[in-house]
């Protein structure tokens, strides 16, 4: 039969429910596939086959019971690995947490399983996000699935490798200033990043808790808008109290024409310092292929997201320092021995438990946050953060989504960003919809004409019109003759490794 | 002004991140290209600008019921203490909170 890398998130759904094959089948080419193709990836802190192969039976039993089966029945997942999941260790791929074992379930890992998904693992990031190349994981790098010798992005490169290299249909990630949108743009898949609030934060490690959002990997629009269903459907989450009710099938005007509707362009952005020829020609051509199918491209301005990285390497440290400071040793996480006082083993744990650039951000912050220092910088860039919603604003008045870059580059080899505040430049198109809180999305467009390597192009769109979002997204990937638009291919190097529906 | 090295030293004790001094040296130069990058927040006139602490609508604290939930986000102490570096019965265990080297070792 079929590599089930070859099968969309409804294709196994619907194969599971008919009885083509059964989830257990699914699980097993998803661990067969990620046996013979992680080895290169490394996409995975942590394969939980166990639990695959238990959720899958649980699936099979339902269905032999006659029971409906749900939306993802069988569908092979991953989690990014700041997500908890009982039966997991949720080590952010910190030292400060290699030995964590999950003492309770994430309510985003909890949905996609209620909606019949099967974990299949944890995936690697930058050392609790803090990065866009995965490079600062403690435990190893992960390969972009397209360039082995480049990265896939960050902070949530293992999830959207994963999807890449096909060892999963779905993945998870968390974006606090691009962390889903940047490495799916590097890897060539759809992500998500949803507005703030639409998706539960309840059992997520927190990084910058005004900023950070949990959003889908899928390699078609429609897998995403799946997964957004099955992670929103259960309404409000009562457990974090940003969580919001969203109130939307995103499967329900997927197909939708775009006719008459406005897309922005922001010229100063498609001039933006840094931003590579192919990248640029690539989302072009997204908008070209937008107005074919009649949207009328409208320019805006959004005069002040020229200041969204200053604004955001205040906010996000300052709430990265406070969150991170429950890493004490005591309760959880890596305690130094010996110590004979409680001030010498908290700073020593600390020291040796995070990396170099988790140490870099905290104590960013804690200078930020210092008396003095407080109404100079902290208070500023929040003042500057309403600045910047009412560009956006305005600009929702003259257009339904505006479409951009998603990532100034196409995949960097490991190593050549060395400099810390260099890489940050990395989230120069995905930072500013962090700091107002709306959604974004990352589409395929490709290969790029001079790498040779995956380029994309991203629509943000005002808050809760993530729909919206996808309903542009698809018009995007229908148009991808390359594709025969139907979503964004394997990476060919992995496709078809191991897999097979036996 | 730059801040120095001793600066940044301040800062590690207060954030209780024990650096080396080879790691302090990084950490002033880290420090420094940094606060650079944030100098476009300075250059703004904000007279009148109400700051956004929060990115989505009106949302003030939201205050739970003061009871406890046993039924559902109850950890039992076992599950608590798992992940402990050192704890003894029901409790973490943790060094001296007083002094030097008084204390329970």
């Amino acid at each position: 039969m079929a590599n089930f890398d070859q099968l969309s998130a409804r294709e196994i759904a619907a194969g599971v429910a008919n009885g083509d094959f059964t989830a257990t089948e699914v699980a097993r080419a998803a661990l067969d596939a990620v046996e013979a193709r992680d080895g290169e990836v490394k996409a995975f802190l942590q394969v939980s086959a166990d639990l695959a192969l238990a959720a899958a039976e649980a699936t099979d039993k339902a269905r032999a019971a006659g029971e409906k089966l749900g939306p993802l029945a069988g569908v092979p997942v991953a989690f990014k690995d700041n997500m908890h999941l009982v039966g997991t260790r949720t080590t952010c791929a910190s030292k400060m947490l290699a030995n964590y074992e999950s003492t309770f379930t994430a309510t985003c890992v909890q949905r996609m399983l209620g909606a019949g998904a099967t974990p299949v693992g944890k995936t690697n990031m930058d050392e609790f996000a803090f990065g866009s190349s995965t490079e600062s994981s403690a435990f190893h790098p992960t390969a972009n699935p397209w360039d082995t010798e480049r990265v896939p992005g960050g902070s949530s490169g293992g999830s959207a490798a994963a999807v890449a290299a096909g060892e999963v249909t779905v993945s998870l990630g968390s974006d606090t200033g691009g962390s889903i949108r940047q490495p799916a743009s590097l890897c060539g898949v759809v992500g998500l990043k949803p507005t703030y609030g639409a998706v539960s934060r309840y059992g997520v490690v927190a990084f910058g808790s005004s900023l950070d959002q949990v959003g889908p990997f899928g390699r078609s629009v429609e897998d995403v808008a799946l997964a957004m269903n099955a992670l929103t459907a259960g309404g409000r989450d009562p457990w974090d109290s940003t969580s919001q009710p969203v109130a939307t099938d995103f499967l329900a005007h997927l197909n939708d024409g775009v006719e008459g509707r406005r897309v922005g362009i922001v010229p100063a952005l498609m001039e933006a310092a840094g931003l590579t020829d192919e990248v640029r020609d690539a989302v072009t051509a997204a908008g070209r292929a937008l107005q074919d199918q009649g949207a009328e491209l409208v320019e805006v301005e959004l005069p002040n997201i020229a200041s969204a990285i200053a604004a955001y390497y205040v906010i996000a440290p300052c709430e990265a320092f406070s969150n991170l400071a429950r890493f004490d040793g005591v309760r959880y996480g890596y305690q130094e021995p010996g110590q004979a006082t409680l001030a010498e083993q908290t700073s020593l744990s600390r020291a040796h438990g995070f990396g170099e650039e988790a140490k870099r951000r905290q104590m960013l912050g804690a200078y930020l946050l210092s008396s003095g220092t407080y109404d100079k910088y902290y208070y500023p860039a929040q003042q500057v953060r309403t600045l910047i919603t009412a560009d956006y604003a305005r600009a929702y008045e003259k257009c339904d989504v505006i479409l951009m870059p998603a990532a100034p580059r196409t995949a960097f080899k490991f190593g050549e960003m060395s400099d810390p505040t260099q890489m940050y430049a990395s989230d120069m198109f995905t930072i500013s919809n962090n700091i107002v809180g709306n959604g974004g999305v990352s589409v395929p467009l490709g290969l790029g004409a001079t790498s040779g390597l995956p380029v994309s192009a991203q629509l943000q769109g005002p808050a809760f019109a993530d729909a919206t979002l996808l309903t542009f997204a698809r018009a995007i990937e229908r148009s991808n003759s390359a594709s025969d638009g139907s979503g964004a291919p394997v990476a060919p190097a992995f496709a078809g490794k191991g897999g097979e529906l036996a | 002004m730059p801040l120095t090295r001793e600066d940044v030293a301040g800062i590690a004790d207060y954030a209780r991140i024990a650096l080396t001094p080879e790691e302090l040296d990084e950490m002033t130069a880290y420090m420094n290209d940094a606060v650079d990058l944030l100098e476009p927040i300075r250059a703004y006139d904000l007279e009148g600008v109400e700051p956004t602490f929060h990115p989505i609508g009106d949302l003030s604290n939201v205050m739970g019921e003061d009871v406890p939930d046993d039924a559902v986000r109850h950890l039992p102490v076992d599950v608590a203490l798992k992940n402990a570096g050192a704890s003894r019965d029901r409790s973490f265990r943790v060094p001296s909170i007083l002094g030097d080297q008084g204390g329970d070792r």
